[in-house]
């Protein structure tokens, strides 16, 4: 039987569980790894997009209309806000309250679809390309990036909790869980930065 | 005891699963870490032929100054692609995939790496990215040289996207790979076995790993921002559009010269380890030769800037950069002071894996002093793009990472296979080689000082005589590798049989059979010294003997030992 | 509604959401402060920055920071 299953069986197992620990702190070290190796990717578009500002003649480049931090604040507030729903959701879980837990984490992930809406709009309404500047091609490149790992994360709490709801986790051993609010956690801050250089700098 | 207290209780250590059934899923879909290495051996052998056959086809071309055998496009292809190739398929995946999977595990006692599955399917990623690199021929293969600058980049044929896609899969490989591999050295290790208790060749994975799993991110944000642009136009490097295409320059050597490191520390962690087996003598500076493997792959993240020198970046960015690249020559060198301390007053066995150690020792200080031509300044506006730069990057690659990985495929074909490599025609492999390649790379130095640029099909006609050497000397490295190639092939069916431990060492992966069983350890015994010191009993507590033993080579032992 | 007074709500509730938010945060940095444990401590840097965000997303719509201030909106 895998480790991933030991949830099922294992539950008054005192080796089990101290198998599923180890498996856990591995599989915990792998994510926040890989995490640190998405920071980089979006620290690359980011050092670009600098790069390009500094080395253009005239900011913004003719043609562009910078976008407005107004609906952007909203959004932002909504994706922060989403943090805190995850967050609350987990404390639940942890204490046991899983119909709580449910519905912190639906709010959670409808917040998470209303931040992409609230993207889409912004999409349709900037005065600008992804081609047609410089501008254009850092915003909806790291934005899109940004957006695409938002709609995963969406997936993948949307996942967890079809898991919960199947008893694939218990109050002990939910390593999954922890992913995905590490994730969740590390998305709403790449947006910290991409609001600050995109509508604040 | 205070042994008792050392050797903490793992339960993973202790869980082994049910051994995989059917051809599939023990061969080709295994998840088993030393199947998975010898996969990543195989294929990129396979590789490494196609790329080799590639430069010579260079080599021929430049037998004459005003050469015909091919056109200045194909020219311009082949050596992006044996560039790209050799970098990105052959040592990069033998280096970290291939030995790092087989051996490290076992060095540190575990039973498999943190995440097989994952492991499997990097292994699986890297075929298909050959497969991609090299079809690129059919329909115009890269041929901006396997740094790929825009604007010419930009404008190649289709076969740039195709590389910036079989690129980008080999690099999601390879941080997977790192992620995977870093959290097995951290997580992993036998009880007992504390950081200074590892064998080198682990710290140089460790080393390697944390590169592997930082930098090539980077690289795969350059390579989507060219493929985008070159597919949809958007403005990232192209100056016309408000681009710039010294920002390229920046995010690819960002990734890339960590790269090199990527691809020499695991040859420094093979020296680590034969020098003192064949020396008899355990290892000098130890722990000196550990700390500088971290030492270079942190530098190694500051010093990116070196290759654009001449780029016209900002002007004040040299100083530090060239500072700053002087001193990571310092941990290296520490590095080769202390193999060569450590062949010191040893008893010296001369099997060929000793040989390309020793001679790796040779060739890679030479490479590495000509870099610190390259990292002047000065000189470095004389050497850039010329051959000066082809014969050290040569030095370096092939008389180091290549020098390297083959002492390794020699020391640890035996547990591989469980039989040994011919040793009369590998002191022949070796000697072909070592000489040949001498012979081809060593008259580009002054190749490139006199004035011969990189990367042309036909050059002045001053250059003919030695350029016909060097291209004489690479067809002798040809029947060199031959050599190697028909001696493994040979010796894994009719190879004398190799016990557990022919050479005599020390580290873990010797104290269990050749090849060996799917679990490696009986029992993952406790570890309680570092492994170099060859007059101590052996630092292990709790191994159970290994199956066959069948005694192999002995080596002789330091006088008034036992 | 004129769009001078939408941005006003917008500012509005973005000020007062950033508020909530940033406390919620900050609180659970501070009592989770000698908690061990590598999530744990990942969850605290993140929310932390998130709280950080927070403060930004109040400096930008209060308009003491950002290009629109320079811009005069």
């Amino acid at each position: 039987m895998t480790a991933a299953t030991i949830a099922h069986e294992g539950h008054h197992d005192d080796h089990a569980l101290a198998l599923y620990r180890e498996v856990a702190d591995i599989r915990l070290l792998g994510f926040v790894l890989f995490l640190i190796s998405d920071c980089v990717l979006f620290s690359s578009f980011i050092f670009a997009y600098i790069y390009m500002r500094d080395a253009a003649p005239v900011w913004p480049p003719t043609g562009v209309g910078l976008p407005d931090a107004n609906l952007a604040a909203v959004n932002s507030i909504i994706l922060f806000g989403s943090g805190a729903t995850m967050h609350f959701a987990m404390e639940n879980w942890k204490h046991g309250t899983e119909i709580k837990f449910r519905r912190w984490m639906v709010a959670t992930i409808v917040l998470g679809a209303l931040f992409l809406t609230g993207q889409g709009w912004e999409y349709t309404h900037i005065n600008a390309t992804w081609w047609g500047s410089t501008f254009g091609a850092a915003f909806f490149t790291l934005t899109g990036m940004h957006g695409f790992h938002v709609f995963c994360g969406i997936i993948f709490l949307i996942v967890l909790l079809n898991q919960t709801l199947s008893g694939v986790y218990n109050k002990k051993q939910y390593f999954g869980l922890v992913a995905g609010t590490l994730y969740w956690h590390f998305v709403d801050v790449i947006w910290v930065f991409l609001f600050f250089l995109f509508y604040v700098w | 005891m205070a042994v008792a207290a050392e050797v903490q209780h793992s339960a993973l250590a202790e869980h082994i699963h049910h051994a995989p059934k059917s051809f599939i899923n023990r061969y080709i879909f295994t998840l088993d870490h030393k199947i998975i290495g010898l996969q990543y051996m195989i294929v990129g052998s396979l590789f490494f032929i196609i790329s080799g056959l590639l430069a010579e086809l260079i080599r021929v071309q430049l037998l004459n100054s005003d050469g015909r055998f091919l056109t200045p496009e194909h020219f311009n292809e082949l050596y992006s692609v044996h560039g790209s190739s050799m970098v990105w398929l052959v040592i990069i995946p033998l280096a970290t995939g291939g030995f790092g999977n087989f051996v490290m595990p076992l060095m540190i006692g575990a039973r498999d790496v943190a995440f097989p599955w994952l492991n499997a399917a990097s292994f699986w990623m890297f075929p298909p990215a050959g497969l991609i690199l090299f079809s690129s021929f059919l329909v115009g293969a890269p041929d901006a040289g396997w740094t790929e600058y825009p604007p010419v980049s930009l404008q190649g044929p289709p076969g740039t996207s195709m590389w910036c896609v079989a690129i980008f899969l080999i690099g999601i490989s390879s941080t997977l790979t790192g992620i995977n591999f870093l959290v097995t050295m951290l997580k992993m290790r036998a009880p007992g076995m504390t950081f200074t208790r590892m064998p080198l060749f682990v710290w140089a994975q460790l080393a390697t790993a944390v590169l592997n799993m930082v930098a090539t991110t980077a690289l795969a944000a350059a390579l989507l921002a060219l493929f985008l642009e070159r597919t949809f136009g958007i403005p990232f490097y192209d100056p016309s559009h408000g681009g710039s295409p010294v920002m390229w320059q920046h995010m690819f050597w960002f990734y890339s010269h960590p790269a090199v490191y990527i691809m020499i520390l695991p040859a420094f962690g093979v020296i680590s380890e034969v020098l003192p087996t064949f020396a008899r003598k355990p290892i000098f500076g130890y722990k000196m030769i550990a700390f500088s493997s971290i030492a270079i792959a942190l530098l190694g993240f500051m010093v990116w800037a070196h290759h654009m020198f001449t780029s016209g970046m900002t002007p004040w960015l040299v100083l530090p950069f060239m500072i700053l690249t002087f001193i990571i020559a310092v941990p290296t060198g520490i590095k080769i002071f202390s193999w060569v301390a450590t062949l010191w007053g040893g008893n010296i066995r001369y099997t060929t894996a000793m040989l390309f150690a020793v001679g790796f020792i040779a060739t890679f200080t030479f490479g590495g002093i000509t870099g610190i031509f390259l990292a002047a300044v000065p000189a470095d506006y004389q050497e850039h793009g010329t051959y000066f730069v082809v014969a050290h990057i040569h030095y370096v690659l092939f008389g180091g990472s290549v020098f390297g990985l083959l002492a390794g495929a020699y020391y640890w074909f035996p547990k591989m296979s469980g039989r040994l490599l011919n040793e009369f025609w590998g002191h022949v492999h070796f000697w072909i080689t070592f000489v040949a390649f001498n012979v081809t790379f060593l008259p580009m130095h002054w190749l490139g000082l006199l004035g011969m640029p990189r990367r042309v099909p036909v050059y002045d006609p001053q250059f003919t005589d030695w350029n016909r050497v060097a291209s004489i000397g690479s067809f002798f490295l040809v029947i060199g590798m031959a050599v190697f190639f028909i001696n493994v092939i040979w010796s894994i069916k009719h190879g004398k049989r190799a016990g557990p431990n022919p050479w005599n060492a020390r580290t873990l992966e010797w104290m269990t059979s050749s090849p060996p069983p799917y679990y490696n350890f009986v029992k993952v015994p406790g570890v309680l010294h570092a492994p170099y010191e060859f007059d101590q009993p052996l630092p292990y507590i709790g191994l159970e003997p290994a199956e066959n033993v069948v005694s192999g080579y002995k080596a002789p032992m330091p006088a008034g030992s036992h | 509604m004129t769009e001078q007074s939408l941005a006003f709500v917008f500012r509005g509730i973005a000020i007062v959401g950033a508020i909530l938010v940033g406390l919620i945060a900050i609180y659970q940095v501070r009592n989770d402060w000698t908690t061990p444990g590598l999530d744990i401590q990942v969850s605290k840097l993140l929310l932390a920055l998130m709280a950080v965000g927070c403060v930004i997303v109040i400096l930008s719509s209060t308009g003491v920071i950002g290009w629109q201030t320079r811009a005069g909106y």
